[in-house]
């Protein structure tokens, strides 16, 4: 390269020095950053569903509810497995934004006969991303902490828009999983898809 | 430059160009990639022509579509509709008659929303002559007595309950051209918003368009402003001069007509009122009356113009002439050998009321982990509010709690400035972390440290989102040591546990209000604060004569507030001899004598206590009770009173075949764009608006998938269980995250060139 060529190069990118070099370093700290704590959702999730693995078996030895650290908010109440997909899940008490980061959620207010619906909410791109591989007939045994055992069938699934539906809790012997639609969607929405189950009697 | 010893700065310029291009998209794309994606979830939600059971709001004839569990909205023609107000009851007799424009044999569904508390016990189908009464049966058994007549090719018609305001009927077997007459009789309360009572009678029959802002279960029922609207054929798409545009075989898409248009839905309304008080002024809000007063307590009227289209509801208002003291409303009935009495208690009303005691005020606040995010903002909102309310004569306390509490003052201080401002700096501080232990908080504000004082009433607010196990404990410590305080639980958030709270408010003698989001917290909490000023009368008890058998609902008897009317209704052997109530009016004692042989007869008070009876018992399940044992009594009540309920259905089947053996029943799917909606204007003398297509939604892609099995789901107004919030923002970070890498590894590359350079 002549030194004609090169002076006519600084010329011309002469400002691309320094602040490419800012640009390139809070570009890469930002995604970095962004990445690393996207990761770190998807990690917890899975970390703490072995933390409360143990927790769970604890509680069905005791038979009483044991959280899995001491500062939880949420406890086990159930085990939620799909035997077609090599599914097992811990369910946790609540739904809320806290408790759904460590795993699947029973939704509050839910018939506490036990005979009316149940409702198990998770996080579409974590614990519920296999909903989308679940198909009618399929079978979902819940466990739950007094050590029953039930059997639900899928019998269908439903997409519906949150801001305008609500599930009825009288529902009888049906249990609905929960989860954000679509599953591919990067933000937030209101569209949530719904895995409706009827119980299996035997 | 080794690696690239040819390339020229002359080449250079424009690769780096683009390079840097790229760059910048990727960034560029990351960033708005978010938002796009989330515009096209929105745009999923977009619905096509179909309508599915949740969709619809107010009354529609459904036929079956091909796809399953959606339906093709039939052309409704005139609705004849009757109501008489008894008291703070009304019986409305609602006669619709529908037609089956197409070809083939269909199968129908109706669907109406009714308030919660409405009691359906008649319905009767009128094909051609044939008038077919429907009788009450257990619900699974009137399935398959209407399952058979359907398959048997037979007439017959099932009315179900799906949630407690929302019910079907299905008609079976409706012949080509046949038209159906479906007349249904219900029971339902009348609302009352302070001195102003009302009743609204739903005539908008087009629930796909209702926006969801208008969509508030309190106080619109109905949305006004829509209209019904049959569908007609896009001139467009039919060959000039066709006739008969009902053939056209797109039944999956059908075209839909904006609902402003096609004013059809003749309806025609009388009622009749007897307010069970002297009456004050009687408005209809929306359409000319002609209105005749009968006696004091009457009046009976009727749309001035005899006939409207259905594009508003109908709301009539009444108000009471001025009262100083609770007036009490007597009505009865004989039912099977049993007295039915239904009692109304009115509070005072207008310039003459007593002046309300000063109140001790209790605050209960959740500032537990579960209240992180928009719920904490709310339930501080909430509290500064009615902070602000206290006069200085009251006193009050504030009591905070996670998985510990603590409270504000040792014990309940006057709500002076210095104290308000006190309060305000510890609300302002709180924030949501830990866990709920609500039993210790809840003990210590029953805590009473002067049970017996009569110079304030002590009320315990409770702002939670009650997230929380130990219903039961809960529950049974305000039932044992409420003692004269009274509870009012707030319910915070989007998916509060209404159940629990709604049956505390019901044990501690309060009520029960529930704050959605920040823009309700004002609304919400002016009413509830509005309400505990106002005590009127407290204690109330009710005796009734001695020597009789008596079961009464509610139990026990709720404190009157202003702006809300105490209903009783009891059974007993017969109704003889003296009610007598009990209170506390504003420090001194009141009692009312209700001579029980007074009372006018009306019909319906015996389903208005079987339908309290069976609200109670479905709150006790819920609550915790034997399950089987309340379900098995509900079925009785419901049976004994032939109402519709969660365990009963009212079935009708036409004893003679009419569809022929040959004919198939829901192979034909249902043109609803027939131009049999023209005939309108013949029938009842109206000129119809031109129909105007509405191509942005036939356009709609269906991306509604939908499930044969469906009724677990219920439109938002109902009190379902709201669904969460199911995503992280995991991979909007990751993806977010990946772009910016690699626009940063673009422009290092395009930097270390410019720079090596150099």
């Amino acid at each position: 390269m002549t030194q004609a060529s090169i002076l006519s190069v600084q010329k011309r990118h002469g400002w691309t020095a320094p602040a490419g070099a800012v640009l390139i370093a809070i570009l890469m700290a930002i995604g970095g950053w962004q990445l690393g704590h996207g990761l770190y959702i998807k990690a917890k999730a899975q970390l703490a569903q072995m933390l409360l693995d143990s927790a769970w078996n604890e509680s069905l030895r005791t038979g009483t509810p044991h959280k899995a650290w001491a500062w939880a908010d949420a406890w086990p109440v159930a085990r939620l497995s799909v035997p077609r997909l090599e599914i097992s899940e811990i369910v946790l008490s609540n739904a809320s934004g806290e408790a759904l980061a460590f795993g699947p959620g029973q939704m509050s207010a839910t018939d506490p006969s036990g005979k009316g619906l149940r409702a198990i909410a998770g996080h579409r791109d974590t614990h519920f991303a296999f909903l989308k591989d679940l198909q009618v007939g399929d079978e979902i045994t819940l466990t739950t902490l007094d050590g029953g055992k039930a059997t639900y069938s899928v019998t269908g699934t439903q997409i519906v828009d949150a801001a305008t539906t609500n599930l009825d809790p009288t529902a009888e012997n049906s249990l609905v999983l929960v989860t954000c639609y679509p599953f591919d969607a990067v933000a937030r929405g209101s569209l949530r898809y719904l895995v409706v189950t009827k119980q299996v009697i035997s | 430059m080794r690696s690239l010893p040819h390339r020229s700065a002359h080449h250079t310029g424009p690769r780096d160009a683009i390079v840097f291009i790229i760059a910048l998209f990727a960034t560029l794309f990351a960033v708005t990639g978010l938002l796009t994606v989330a515009a096209k979830a929105d745009g999923a939600a977009a619905r096509n022509g179909l309508v599915t059971l949740n969709d619809v709001q107010s009354g529609t004839l459904l036929l079956n579509s091909k796809e399953p569990g959606k339906y093709v909205p039939a052309p409704l023609l005139a609705t004849d509709a009757k109501i008489e107000v008894t008291g703070p009851m009304a019986r409305a007799r609602v006669t619709q008659r529908f037609i089956n424009p197409g070809e083939g044999w269909v199968e129908g569904k109706y669907v109406f929303p009714l308030p919660e508390d409405a009691a359906v016990d008649t319905m009767k189908m009128i094909i051609g002559d044939r008038v077919i009464e429907g009788k009450i049966k257990e619900k699974e058994e009137a399935r398959r007595i209407y399952e058979k007549a359907k398959a048997e090719g037979k007439k017959a018609g099932l009315l179900e309950q799906q949630r407690p305001n929302v019910f079907t009927n299905a008609v079976a077997n409706i012949g080509p051209h046949e038209s159906v007459t479906i007349q249904i009789e219900y029971q339902q309360t009348v609302h009352r918003d302070g001195d102003r009572f009302s009743l609204r009678f739903p005539m908008v029959v087009a629930p796909r368009y209702v926006p969801k802002e208008a969509a508030d279960p309190q106080v619109v029922d109905f949305v006004p402003g829509s209209g019904w609207g049959t569908t007609q054929p896009d001139e467009k798409d039919l060959p000039p001069g066709t006739a008969h545009p009902g053939n056209a075989p797109d039944l999956t898409q059908p075209p839909v007509l904006d609902p402003e248009e096609g004013k059809v839905n003749p309806v025609a309304l009388e009622i009749s009122l007897e307010a069970g008080f002297p009456l004050g002024p009687v408005k209809s809000s929306f359409h000319k009356v002609d209105i005749q007063r009968t006696g004091k307590e009457g009046a009976k009227l009727s749309l001035a113009e005899k006939v409207v289209p259905a594009d508003k509801d109908f709301e009539l208002t009444w108000e009471p002439a001025e009262t100083a003291a609770p007036t009490a409303g007597l009505f009865r009935e004989t039912v099977d050998g049993k007295d039915y009495v239904l009692v109304m208690l009115m509070p005072p009303s207008g310039a003459v009321q007593p002046q309300a005691k000063p109140r001790e005020a209790i605050f209960v606040i959740d500032n537990s982990g579960s209240m992180a995010g928009a719920s904490m903002p709310q339930a501080k909102a909430g509290l500064l509010f009615a902070l602000d309310k206290l006069k200085p004569e009251d006193t009050f306390n504030i009591i905070r709690f996670d998985d510990t509490h603590e409270l504000l003052f040792p014990q309940p201080v006057r709500a002076d400035r210095e104290n308000i401002a006190v309060a305000r700096k510890f609300v302002n501080g709180l924030s949501a972390d830990g866990g709920t232990e609500m039993l210790p908080a809840l003990k210590a504000a029953l805590n009473d440290r002067t049970p017996n004082a009569t110079s304030h009433v002590r009320q315990v607010i409770f702002l939670t989102d009650g997230a929380i196990s130990n219903e039961k404990a809960l529950f049974e410590e305000i039932a044992r040591h409420r003692g004269r305080s009274r509870l009012f639980t707030v319910g915070i958030g989007s998916a509060p546990n209404s159940y629990f709270m709604t049956r505390a408010a019901e044990a501690g003698r309060g009520s029960f209000t529930h704050i959605g989001d920040l823009a309700q917290v004002k609304s919400r909490m002016a009413e509830l604060v509005n309400k505990l000023e106002h005590p009127l009368v407290t204690n109330v008890t009710a005796s009734w004569p001695e020597g009789t058998h008596t079961e009464s609902w509610p139990d026990p008897v709720p404190d009157l507030y202003k702006g809300e009317p105490v209903v009783l209704a009891a059974r007993m052997d017969k109704a003889q001899g003296d009610l007598t109530l009990k209170g506390d009016l504003a420090g001194n004692a009141w009692q009312v004598r209700i001579p029980l042989d007074a009372g006018e007869t009306r019909p319906g008070i015996g389903k208005l206590w079987a339908r309290r009876k069976i609200a109670s018992l479905e709150a006790d399940r819920l609550m915790g009770g034997d399950y089987e044992k309340t379900d098995a009594e509900i079925l009785k009540v419901a049976l004994a009173h032939h109402l519709v309920s969660r365990r009963t259905s009212l079935v009708a089947v036409d004893v003679t075949p009419t569809r022929p053996d040959g004919e198939k029943l829901e192979s034909r799917d249902m043109p609803v764009n027939l131009p049999d909606g023209w005939e309108f204007d013949k029938v009842f003398g109206e000129s119809m608006p031109a129909p105007v297509m509405r191509k942005a939604m036939r356009a709609a892609p269906t991306t509604m998938l939908a499930s044969a099995q469906s009724p677990v789901m219920d439109s938002a107004q109902d009190r379902g269980l709201a669904l969460p919030q199911t995503a992280s923002d995991a991979p909007g970070l990751i993806r977010n995250g990946l772009f910016t890498l690699l626009a940063a590894f673009l422009l290092m590359l395009l930097w270390r060139r410019v720079t090596r350079r150099g």
